[in-house]
């Protein structure tokens, strides 16, 4: 487990508020926290046996570190100027080197320093050991650092440590003015430091947790209520006897063939790539599924496995109303019960699609509850599968909610990605320079970016809903704005006030109004190999009729936040560069918000 | 909670009355505490709200609801528990959803629940594989963590979690949601018995209990009643003298 050094202590309490950190400092030098060696061996005896204590200096003589390293004592010595190895050598504790982080070149020098562990800062203001700001940490990645001699600081904080931790694997953090409240530490704030740092949450569960499977990093776990944990822990079994079983891939393969119609064209869009003038880009076309989105794919699916568990029943959510269809029409085709819960407001803004449902034979229950959207949906399902658990199974429509259907739903719609990868060595003879999906709960972006995580070389983005704009109250920009936490069953990230309560989300698109994120992302958010970028609602409009007239294709409101993010994307790309866009769905079900908001399109 | 093994001793039945803290407003805490144990119940599970409690039915939903429209969080009645200038007589548990724990810290959330003069917690989505995430901060504070067993709960697991209980068992008599019922499924009592037979602690039922014939019906297969929505709705609505019946009907010594 990373270590934890709250530095720059003056004030007792302070000392007892670290008293689960694993190391204090304490600063010597020149600094509104510069405190005296009395004054350090005063709070030092405040802290127990088992903390380091440090002591920072900047260009301090060996007599005067030495001296403090008795008198306090302390137990280590960190040293911020320009130290000669001499000095180094002499000092008899173990000695930390600080070293401001600006380029490459910066991180070199790291491994020629012959102290016993380095500390990594952004480069300082006013005066030298400590500088308040976050540097590129991914200037740390590939550098062939020793990591377990390596110390970061640098602008930490609560919210950013475990991002920080995931990024670069310390061996200790160091915090100071991120527990600090008006210029002065603050307890809440150290003891909230130290439970981030060490994973309060998650990653404390893993290491101790009976079962451990079903975690991304620190996201996912089946957080349900107990009356649901049988049909969990079936289904888990259940998938993974499935998904190893050679004739339940073979029928799931031949329904997408012969029912959804796959495979789907990576189209190649021509006038996209001269009107961009950037990259040559290419169209996944999930629009073209029956049903008209990828939601299909993961429909049969999980329809397949609930008849092979022996259950005819069927309860789904649904934003958009796209999943819903789906279901509905996998239901009718398996002659499966099935009921529908959608929000209210979505019943609104999606008709086509409640009437498609019921004309499937679906039973559509309206959510009026929250804001009548997905959220609120998702929750009145839950409600129903808790009541109806022993005969219903759970159709989850996106990467969400507890194991295994993160995992499931992944897996089922990986079938984009794995196309996708096998088409574009075919055109072009290699893999694509990027790809950009969009996320709600993130279940097309997933199956299509799973395929080619481990290709470093693909840049792979993920657009959410920005709604009127991430700065203001209405979006549903969850990587954006969220943080850790429960919802739906797993731990993930979510839109959430101060108090631990879900906040409503916005969007014009239904299918990514949502205030989470499915745990697989939430974890490469983390560990950066996805980077999610936010597109608002005028964005999106704009793209939906870029792409019409461009390609002829009417994109869904949900595909069009990857659209828009596309085109930013291609600005700093090529001609020799290749950018693969998924459209997940096609626009039909989306008609009358384009009339009403596109009036008097000319 | 040493008092709810004494009080299976004696052969007596207990009475978990559950509240949504802030229902009302946050002064109502206190009041309905007071009132309650007065009453003579046994414990007090008080409730936390929560945006999206998916396993509570619409009475407490909406009580939840109320709660959070007067701005009620987990710190505001931790601190409201810790101002009471009463003597607090009874057991107090806090039922909680996880998602407002974790954002206040689990080990800060043991510390002040301790300090609030807590017994206990009841978490409905944190299950017994990740119990850890609390279970350890819990313990340092002398809090248990009560555990809630289901209809659908398999043996194996059923006696994996009973090995572990502390306080009382949470045995829930519907496979659904909170909320009033007007009967219990037959098998309930079959149920009961067989996590009575197993179980170190006493066992009490909550989930749909709202009649004196669910009493009646389960009394000798159980240690105590958990009642919530009809009593919620009872002091939402001004009228808690009409529960006083069931409190009687279970406290009540019984000659069978």
């Amino acid at each position: 487990m990373t270590h934890v050094k709250i530095c720059g202590l003056m004030e007792e309490q302070h000392v007892k508020a670290a008293s689960s950190a694993d190391a204090i400092g304490f600063v010597f030098a020149p600094s509104r926290r510069r405190v005296s060696i009395e004054r350090a061996q005063e709070l030092s005896r405040l802290a127990t046996n088992e903390v380091q204590r440090i002591g920072v200096f900047v260009n301090a003589s060996y007599e005067e570190i030495d001296k403090a390293v008795k008198t306090v004592p302390l137990t280590m010595v960190q040293l911020h100027g320009d130290e000669p190895d001499e000095l180094i050598q002499r000092i008899e504790v173990p000695v930390i080197q600080a070293f401001s982080i600006r380029t490459p070149a910066d991180v070199e020098k790291l491994n020629s320093s012959i102290a016993d562990y380095v500390l990594v800062d952004a480069p300082g203001t006013d005066y030298r050991g400590g500088s308040g700001h976050v540097f590129d940490w991914s200037l740390l990645e590939n550098a062939n650092l020793d990591h377990s001699r390596l110390i970061l600081a640098g602008g930490l904080n609560k919210d950013n440590v475990q991002a920080a931790i995931s990024q670069t694997h310390p061996f200790m953090v160091d915090v100071s003015s991120g527990v600090e409240t008006d210029g002065r530490k603050d307890e809440v704030k150290i003891q909230q430091f130290i439970l981030q740092a060490k994973g309060d949450s998650m990653e404390r569960t893993q290491e101790k947790t009976i079962d451990p499977v079903g975690f991304f990093g620190r996201y996912g776990g089946q957080f349900v209520p107990e009356t649901l944990m049988k049909a969990v822990k079936e289904l888990e079994a259940a998938y993974e006897d499935a998904k190893n079983d050679a004739e339940f891939q073979k029928e799931y393969h031949h329904y997408l063939k012969e029912y959804v119609g796959r495979e789907q064209p990576l189209t190649f869009a021509a006038r996209m790539t001269e009107a961009w003038g950037g990259p040559k880009i290419y169209l996944k076309r999930e629009d073209l599924n029956h049903t008209g989105a990828h939601k299909v794919n993961n429909a049969i699916g999980q329809a397949l496995l609930a008849q092979r568990m022996g259950k005819r029943k069927i309860v789904a959510e649904t934003g958009a109303g796209q999943h819903g269809v789906a279901t509905a029409t996998i239901c009718a085709l398996f002659d499966l019960d099935c009921v529908v819960f959608m929000g209210e407001e979505d019943i609104k803004r999606q008709q086509l699609n409640v009437f498609r449902m019921k004309l499937l034979g679906a039973r559509v229950e309206s959510v009026t509850k929250g804001s009548g959207t997905l959220k609120d949906a998702v929750n009145e399902a839950l409600r129903y599968w808790v009541t109806n658990v022993e005969d219903t199974h759970y159709l989850i429509g996106s990467a969400l909610g507890p194991h295994p259907f993160p995992t499931m739903v992944r897996d089922f719609q990986s079938v984009i990605g794995k196309e996708t990868k096998r088409q574009i060595l075919e055109k072009e003879g290699r893999l694509p320079d990027a790809i950009v999906a969009c996320v709600g709960g993130g279940s097309n972006a997933i199956g299509m970016f799973h395929p080619f995580i481990e290709d470093a070389s693909v840049r792979l983005i993920g657009a959410e809903a920005a709604g009127d704009g991430v700065d203001t109250e209405r979006h549903a920009a969850t990587l954006t704005k969220g943080s850790e936490g429960v919802l739906h069953g797993a731990m993930m990230k979510i839109l959430q006030d101060d108090a631990g309560q879900v906040q409503e989300a916005h969007s014009i698109s239904a299918g990514l109004d949502y205030p989470g994120i499915g745990p697989e992302h939430a974890h490469l958010a983390d560990n950066g190999r996805v980077t999610y970028e936010a597109i608002t609602d005028d964005e999106a409009l704009a793209s939906v009729i870029e792409m019409s007239r461009l390609e002829g294709i009417i994109p869904a409101l949900e595909s069009a936040h990857a659209i828009a993010e596309a085109k930013k994307q291609a600005q700093s790309m090529t001609a020799d560069d290749v950018l693969i866009i998924c459209v997940s769905g096609r626009g039909d079900k989306d008609m009358a918000t384009y009339a009403e908001k596109m009036e008097g399109l000319s | 909670m040493k008092r709810l093994a004494e009080l299976k001793q004696s052969g007596h039945k207990a009475f978990v009355a559950y509240i949504m803290a802030g229902d009302g407003g946050i002064e109502k805490l206190g009041e309905q505490i007071q009132h309650l144990q007065e009453r003579g119940v046994t414990a007090i599970e008080v409730g936390i709200p929560f945006s999206d409690p998916v396993a509570d039915g619409p009475t407490i939903e909406a009580a939840g609801n109320r709660a959070l429209d007067e701005g009620i969080t987990l710190e505001k009645v931790l601190e409201e528990m810790q101002r009471f200038d009463f003597e607090v007589k009874v057991p107090l548990i806090i039922m909680t959803y996880l998602n407002p724990v974790i954002r206040f810290g689990a080990e800060r959330f043991t510390l002040e629940a301790k300090k609030a003069g807590a017994s206990g917690i009841i978490i409905p989505d944190l299950p017994f594989e990740h119990r850890q995430l609390i279970e350890p901060f819990a313990k340092q504070q002398e809090l248990v963590l009560i555990q809630l067993v289901t209809l659908t709960t398999i043996d194996s697991r059923l006696k994996e979690i009973l090995k572990q209980a502390e306080g009382f068992v949470y045995a829930v008599t519907v496979t659904g949601i909170t909320g009033s019922r007007d009967e219990l499924a037959e098998e309930v009592g079959a149920f009961t018995r067989k996590v009575r037979e197993l179980s170190p602690v006493p066992v009490y039922a909550g989930f749909g209990i709202s009649k004196e014939s669910h009493v009646d019906m389960l009394r000798d297969d159980v240690d105590g009643f958990i009642v919530g929505s009809a009593i919620v709705q009872a002091f939402h609505e001004g009228r808690i003298e009409d529960v006083e019946p069931l409190i009687d009907a279970v406290t009540a010594p019984h000659s069978v």
